[in-house]
C-alpha cells in the first residue's frame, strides 16, 4: 500500500525568552492510503501541533514530514498551500466556515482556488449528500452547528482529497448531530478511499479508526 | 484595571483616536492663522490704506473739493488709475495693464518697496515708470529698457515689490505700471469714454481731524459723485473678508473633525462589542455596570487628550508653514508666533469630542449581562437609560455648538450643521443604495477572488458604510470643487471655438474707428463686431424716479439702480448668435410716434429690475433724460462673442450722443497678435486691447491658486477618512486574519490573499469615490444653477482621475495595514480559535 503521510522524528520546540518548551518530541509514524488513524491524548499532549505539522500548517523544529511524497520541510508557505489544495481536506471542531460566504460558496472555494470553473454542480451534489440540498444559499450564521459541520465536510471532500485531517470534528455538537457527522465522515471516507487522520478526546470515536496513536507530554506513548 | 487593559490595547486604541489628530490639526491651523491675521490687521491697519482717509471718484476730482480739503491743512497725495496698453520697447511686445499715476508722498503709512530703492524718487522726477515685479519678470524688463504708454515713452526706473493696498490677487489679475501723475496727460490716454479712477490720499494728525475732514466733505459726496474710505472701513472690509474666508476654511477643517468623530464612534463601537466577553466576566466577579464602563472610558479619554495634544502640535506646525506656502494670497506679512489660544481651543475640542463620541458605544458596556459568560448569544432586554438619552442629545447638539463657535455665528453654525447632516445623510443614503445594488446584482459569474473580495465588504461587524461616508466626503469636496472650477472656466473658455472673437479693442474714438478697421483689414483680421457704446445711468423706472424706488420696498438691488450702464444701438439681434429673443420683438425707431423708442433688455436683468414688456424706464444719457419702453427680452449667452449688452437701443436715437466704439476680431497665433498689438499701440495709443486668451489663462491661474488652498484643506478630510480606514482595517484584523488563515489552510497562496485584499479595498475605494462623485454631481449642479448661475460643466477625465486617486489611496492604506494579516501562519489562528 502507498504511504500518504510519513513523519520521522518530528520535534517542535517553542522558545519564550530563555525558556524552551518542547511540545512534540521525536514523533514518528506512517499512514497508508485509504486507512484511518486517530491521535488521542489529554489537553497539551501535542495532538493539534502534530496535526498542524502533518498538514503543513506549521514547520517542525527538527525531523521530516513527507506528504504525498513531498518533503514539507523544504517547501515555502505557498508551496505547502498548493499541496493542501491538491491533496488535503480539513474538518475543524469550530467548523471554520467563511462567514461572508453562503453554504454553497463555502463548499466551492477549494476548487475555485484551483481556478476551476462551473464548480457549483459538484458543490450542490456534495451538499445534497450531506443532507443540505435545501440550504445552498444560507450563510453560516443561519445554520445550526451540526449543519455547519456538514457544510465543512462537503468542503473537505469537494477536492477528492487523498488525506483528510479532522480536529475534534464532533467536539462542538450534541449527541444526535455528532452521530450524524461521524457517519458522514466515515461514510465519505470509505467511498472516496481517503486516508483519515483524526484528532480527538473521544475514545469511542477514536475506536472507529483502524489505528490509534496515544500521546502524552509531546511523546507518542502507544502507536 | 483601565491602565492594565489599555496597555494591551494601546496601539489599537491609539488608532481610534488618531482620526482625531488630523481634525484637530486642521482646526488649530486655521484658528491660528485667523488669530494671526486679525492681530496683524489690528497692528497694521493704516498700512493697508497708506493714508488716514482716501477719497475715490470715477470723475476728475473737482477743484472745489480740493479747496475744501486744502482748507483742513492735511497732507495730500493723489493718484489716477486706468486700464491701458503698454508696449515693452525692447521686445515690442504689448499687453493690457493697470496704469497708476501717482503724485505726492503716497504712501503716508507703510512702505512702497522698490528695487532699486531710489526708483520711486526717480519716477516722480520725470518720464520714468515703475512696474510690478511679476510683470517685469514675465516680460524680462530691466532698468535699461523703456515702456511706451499712450503717446509717451517712459524709461524704466525700477520694479515695485510691495505697495500698500496692492499686490496679492489684484496683481495677478491686472499687473500695474506706475508713472507720475504729471505725466499722465502727455500719454493722451484720458479721452472721452476712458474709465479713470481718481483717488486722493489724506494724512491727518489725529482721528479727530479725520472726523472733521469727513464732516466737511460728506455733504459734497452725492453732488460731486465721490466716495471715501477710512482706515476703520478698510480694516472692517478686509476683516470681514478674512472672517468670511476663515469661516469657510474653518468649516472645511470642522468637516475633518466631524469625520474623525464618526471614526472614533465607529471604532469604539467595535471595540466595546469585542470587549463584551471580558465585561461579562467582570460582571460575574462583582463589577457594576458603571465600573466596567469606567475602565474603557478612562482609556479612551486619556488617549483622546493625548491625540488632541498631538493634533494641536501638528496644527501649530502647519500654521508655521501656511504663511510660507500661501504668502502671495495673504495681504499681510505674518509673524511666526504660536497661537496658544488656538491650541487650547483645539485640545479642549479634542477632549470633548473623544468623550462625547465614545460615550454612546461605551454605554453599551454597562448593559452587558453576566449571563453572557455562559451563553454568548444571550441578550438582555433593552432598558431605558437616562444617561444614554443625555449622551444622544449632547451628540446632536455638539456639532451645532462647535460650528457656531468656529464661525462665531449661531446662524452659520446652525445652517452648517444642518447642511453637514444633510450631506452626510445623502452620502449614507448613496452608500446604502450602492451596497444594496451590489447585493442585489452580485456578480455571481465573476471569479472567486473578485466575488470573495466583494463579499468581504459585508462581513459581520463591517464598517463599510462608515468608510464609504468618510472617504466619500473627502472625494465629494474635491470633486465638487473641480466641477465648480470647470463650470466657471467654461464661462470664459471660448477661445478654442472656431470663428469666435478672442480679441477685443475698446476705447476707440469715433474719429479713430475707420483707421482701426483699416489697420485690421491690412493685417487680414476679420472685424467680427464693430459696435458703438454709450454710457448712461437709470433715472427712472415705471414712472417713478430712482430716489422714489430706493425709498419704497420693491426689493430692486441698489447696484442695479445706481450702476453705470454701457449700452449700444442696432435694429437686429447680434449677428454672432450670442442672443435670441425670448419675448416681445426688436422694434425699429419711428420718429414722431408716441413712445417711439423700444429697447430690448437681457433675460435676468428684466427680473432684477422687475420689468415686463411695455414697461417704461428713463435713462440719463450724458445729462439728457430719455424715456423708453421695453420692447423685447433677449436671452444672452454672455461668454459667446463679447461684447454683449444688457440694453440695446434701436438705431436712429443715439447716433449723436457721445460714444466710443468697440471692435472684436479673432487672431489665431501669437506672432500675428504681437504684430497687430504693436501697430495698434503705435498708431492708436489710447485704444486698449484685451487678449481673451490671456484673460483665460489668468482666470485659470487664479482658480489654480484658490483651488490649491481649498484642496489643501479638503486633504484634511481625505486624510481623516484614510485614518478611519486604517482604524477599521485594524479593527477587523482578527476577523480578516481568521478568514485568510482558513483560505490558506484550504490552499490559498499569498498571491490569492494579496489579490483579495487589494480588490476588497479597491472596491471600497471605488464605492467611496462613486458615493462622493454621485453627490458632487448633484451638489455641483445645484451650486452652478442657483448660486453661481453658470452652465454646469464636468470634465469626466478629471473626475475619473480623482476617483482613481481615491481608489488607489484606499487600496494602498488597506493593503499596507493588512500585510501582517496576509503573512500570518495558519496554525496560530486556528489554535486561538480552537
Amino acid at each position: 500500500m502507498d504511504i500518504v503521510l510519513e513523519c520521522d522524528q518530528l520535534t517542535k520546540t517553542y522558545t519564550s525568552g530563555e525558556k524552551k518548551l518542547t511540545v512534540l518530541d521525536h514523533v514518528s509514524f506512517k499512514a497508508e492510503q485509504g486507512t484511518s488513524l486517530s491521535i488521542i491524548g489529554p489537553s497539551g499532549s501535542g495532538k493539534t501541533t502534530l496535526l498542524g505539522l502533518c498538514a503543513g500548517l506549521d514547520v517542525p523544529t527538527s525531523g521530516t514530514i513527507s506528504l504525498m511524497n513531498f518533503k514539507l520541510n523544504n517547501l515555502s508557505e505557498d508551496d505547502r498551500a498548493y499541496i493542501r489544495n491538491q491533496y488535503v481536506g480539513f474538518v475543524f471542531q469550530n467548523f471554520q466556515l467563511l462567514s461572508t460566504l453562503t453554504a454553497l460558496e463555502n463548499v466551492m472555494v477549494p476548487l475555485e482556488l484551483r481556478g476551476e470553473k462551473n464548480v457549483a454542480v459538484k458543490a450542490k451534489e456534495l451538499l445534497g449528500r450531506v443532507g443540505l440540498g435545501d440550504r445552498y444559499h444560507h450563510y453560516p450564521t443561519q445554520l445550526s452547528g451540526g449543519e455547519q459541520q456538514r457544510v465543512a465536510l462537503a468542503r473537505a471532500f469537494i477536492t477528492s482529497p487523498k488525506i483528510l485531517f479532522a480536529d475534534e470534528p464532533t467536539g462542538n455538537l450534541d449527541e444526535a448531530n455528532a452521530q450524524q457527522v461521524t457517519d458522514l465522515l466515515f461514510g465519505l471516507n470509505r467511498e472516496e478511499k481517503t486516508t483519515l487522520v483524526l484528532v480527538t478526546h473521544n475514545l469511542e470515536l477514536a475506536q472507529k479508526t483502524e489505528r490509534i496513536i496515544k500521546m502524552k507530554g509531546g511523546l507518542v506513548v502507544n502507536a | 484595571m483601565a491602565w492594565r487593559d489599555g496597555l494591551h490595547n494601546f496601539s489599537r486604541l491609539f488608532l481610534f483616536i488618531s482620526s482625531l489628530i488630523t481634525g484637530i490639526a486642521g482646526v488649530v491651523a486655521i484658528a491660528s492663522l485667523n488669530y494671526s491675521l486679525q492681530d496683524e490687521l489690528d497692528r497694521n491697519a493704516k498700512e493697508l490704506l497708506g493714508a488716514d482717509l482716501v477719497v475715490n471718484s470715477s470723475k476728475k476730482i473737482s477743484s472745489e473739493l480740493i479747496k475744501v480739503i486744502d482748507s483742513t491743512k492735511v497732507a495730500l497725495a493723489r493718484d489716477a488709475d486706468m486700464a491701458s496698453m503698454v508696449m515693452f520697447m525692447h521686445t515690442k511686445e504689448s499687453r493690457l495693464i493697470k496704469l497708476t499715476a501717482l503724485q505726492g508722498d503716497f504712501p503716508f503709512y507703510g512702505e512702497l518697496e522698490t528695487f532699486p530703492t531710489d526708483a520711486y524718487a526717480k519716477m516722480k522726477s520725470g518720464r520714468f515708470a515703475m512696474l510690478d515685479e511679476s510683470l517685469a519678470t514675465q516680460y524680462n524688463v530691466s532698468s535699461e529698457d523703456s515702456l511706451k504708454i499712450g503717446n509717451t515713452v517712459f524709461k524704466v526706473a525700477g520694479v515695485v515689490r510691495k505697495i500698500p493696498g496692492g499686490g496679492g490677487l489684484t496683481a495677478t489679475l491686472a499687473p500695474a505700471v506706475y508713472i507720475s501723475l504729471t505725466e499722465l496727460d502727455s500719454t493722451g490716454l484720458v479721452q472721452y469714454g476712458s474709465r479713470v479712477n481718481y483717488s486722493l490720499y489724506l494724512k491727518t494728525t489725529s482721528d479727530k481731524q479725520t472726523a472733521e475732514v469727513i464732516d466737511r466733505i460728506k455733504p459734497l459726496s452725492k453732488k460731486m459723485g465721490f466716495g471715501f474710505e477710512t482706515v476703520q472701513a478698510r480694516r472692517d472690509g478686509l476683516g470681514q473678508g478674512i472672517k468670511s474666508v476663515n469661516q469657510f476654511f474653518s468649516l472645511l477643517a470642522f468637516v475633518a473633525l466631524i469625520l474623525g468623530c464618526i471614526g472614533v464612534a465607529s471604532s469604539v463601537h467595535i471595540y466595546a462589542r469585542e470587549k463584551r466577553d471580558e465585561v461579562a466576566v467582570l460582571r460575574c466577579v462583582g463589577s457594576s455596570g458603571w465600573q466596567a464602563f469606567n475602565i474603557y472610558f478612562i482609556q479612551i479619554f486619556v488617549l483622546g487628550v493625548v491625540g488632541s495634544l498631538m493634533g494641536a502640535g501638528l496644527g501649530a506646525i502647519i500654521h508655521q508653514v501656511i504663511p510660507i506656502a500661501f504668502k502671495e494670497y495673504i495681504p499681510l506679512k505674518l509673524q511666526f508666533a504660536i497661537s496658544w489660544r488656538a491650541i487650547a481651543e483645539g485640545v479642549a475640542l479634542g477632549g470633548i469630542v473623544s468623550i462625547l463620541f465614545s460615550l454612546l458605544p461605551l454605554m453599551a458596556v454597562r448593559f452587558v449581562p453576566p449571563l453572557t459568560v455562559l451563553r454568548a448569544d444571550f441578550n438582555a432586554t433593552k432598558v431605558f437609560s437616562k444617561s444614554r438619552l443625555a449622551a444622544t442629545i449632547l451628540i446632536i447638539v455638539f456639532p451645532i455648538l462647535a460650528a457656531a463657535y468656529q464661525t462665531k455665528s449661531w446662524i452659520s453654525g446652525g445652517l452648517f450643521s444642518v447642511g453637514l447632516a444633510l450631506a452626510l445623510g445623502c452620502l449614507a443614503l448613496v452608500a446604502a443604495g450602492l451596497l444594496w445594488l451590489v447585493r442585489k446584482y452580485f456578480p455571481l459569474g465573476a471569479t472567486f477572488v473578485f466575488r470573495h473580495a466583494l463579499s468581504n465588504l459585508f462581513r459581520p461587524n463591517n464598517q463599510t458604510r462608515v468608510l464609504l461616508v468618510t472617504i466619500g466626503l473627502g472625494a465629494f469636496i474635491i470633486a465638487t470643487l473641480n466641477i465648480i472650477q470647470n463650470s466657471l472656466l467654461g464661462q470664459v473658455e471660448f477661445t478654442g471655438s472656431q470663428n469666435q472673437s478672442n480679441t477685443i479693442l475698446f476705447d476707440i474714438q469715433p474719429s479713430q474707428k475707420d483707421g482701426v478697421l483699416q489697420l485690421m483689414k491690412e493685417q487680414n483680421l476679420p472685424a467680427n463686431q464693430v459696435v458703438p457704446i454709450i454710457t448712461c445711468r437709470l433715472s427712472g423706472l415705471k414712472n417713478k424716479t430712482i430716489e422714489e424706488i430706493q425709498k419704497d420696498t420693491t426689493n430692486i438691488p441698489e447696484w442695479a439702480l445706481t450702476r453705470e450702464y454701457r449700452i449700444t444701438y442696432r435694429d437686429s439681434l447680434s449677428k454672432s448668435g450670442s442672443e435670441k429673443l425670448v419675448k416681445g420683438e426688436v422694434q425699429k425707431f419711428y420718429p414722431g410716434r408716441k413712445d417711439s423708442v423700444y429697447v430690448t433688455i437681457s433675460e435676468g436683468m428684466h427680473e432684477t429690475l422687475k420689468l415686463q414688456i411695455g414697461d417704461s424706464l428713463t435713462f440719463n444719457i450724458q445729462g439728457v433724460d430719455m424715456r423708453v419702453r421695453v420692447g423685447g427680452i433677449r436671452k444672452v449667452e454672455w461668454p459667446k462673442d463679447p461684447p454683449n449688452f444688457l440694453f440695446v437701443f434701436p438705431s436712429g436715437v443715439l447716433e449723436n450722443a457721445p460714444q466710443i466704439w468697440v471692435a472684436t476680431t479673432r487672431i489665431n497665433d501669437n506672432v500675428a497678435a504681437s504684430k497687430f498689438q504693436q501697430a495698434l499701440v503705435v498708431n492708436y495709443p489710447n485704444v486698449s486691447l484685451i487678449d481673451l486668451r490671456l484673460v483665460l489663462s489668468t482666470v485659470d491661474e487664479l482658480f489654480k491658486k484658490v483651488g490649491l488652498v481649498i484642496r489643501f484643506l479638503a486633504l484634511f478630510s481625505i486624510v481623516t477618512g484614510l485614518v478611519v480606514l486604517a482604524g477599521a482595517v485594524i479593527n477587523s484584523k482578527f476577523a480578516r486574519m481568521k478568514e485568510n488563515v482558513l483560505l490558506r489552510t484550504i490552499g490559498a497562496r499569498t498571491s490569492h490573499l494579496t489579490k483579495i485584499t487589494l480588490i476588497e479595498y479597491g472596491y471600497l475605494g471605488l464605492f467611496s469615490a462613486l458615493t462622493g462623485m454621485a453627490l458632487s454631481l448633484g451638489g455641483g449642479w445645484l451650486l452652478c444653477k442657483f448660486f453661481f448661475q453658470v452652465s454646469f460643466s464636468v470634465d469626466w477625465i478629471e473626475l475619473l482621475t480623482i476617483s482613481g486617486g481615491v481608489m488607489l489611496l484606499t487600496m494602498f492604506i488597506g493593503w499596507f495595514n493588512s500585510r501582517e494579516v496576509i503573512s500570518t501562519p495558519p496554525l496560530q489562528v486556528l489554535r486561538r480559535e480552537g
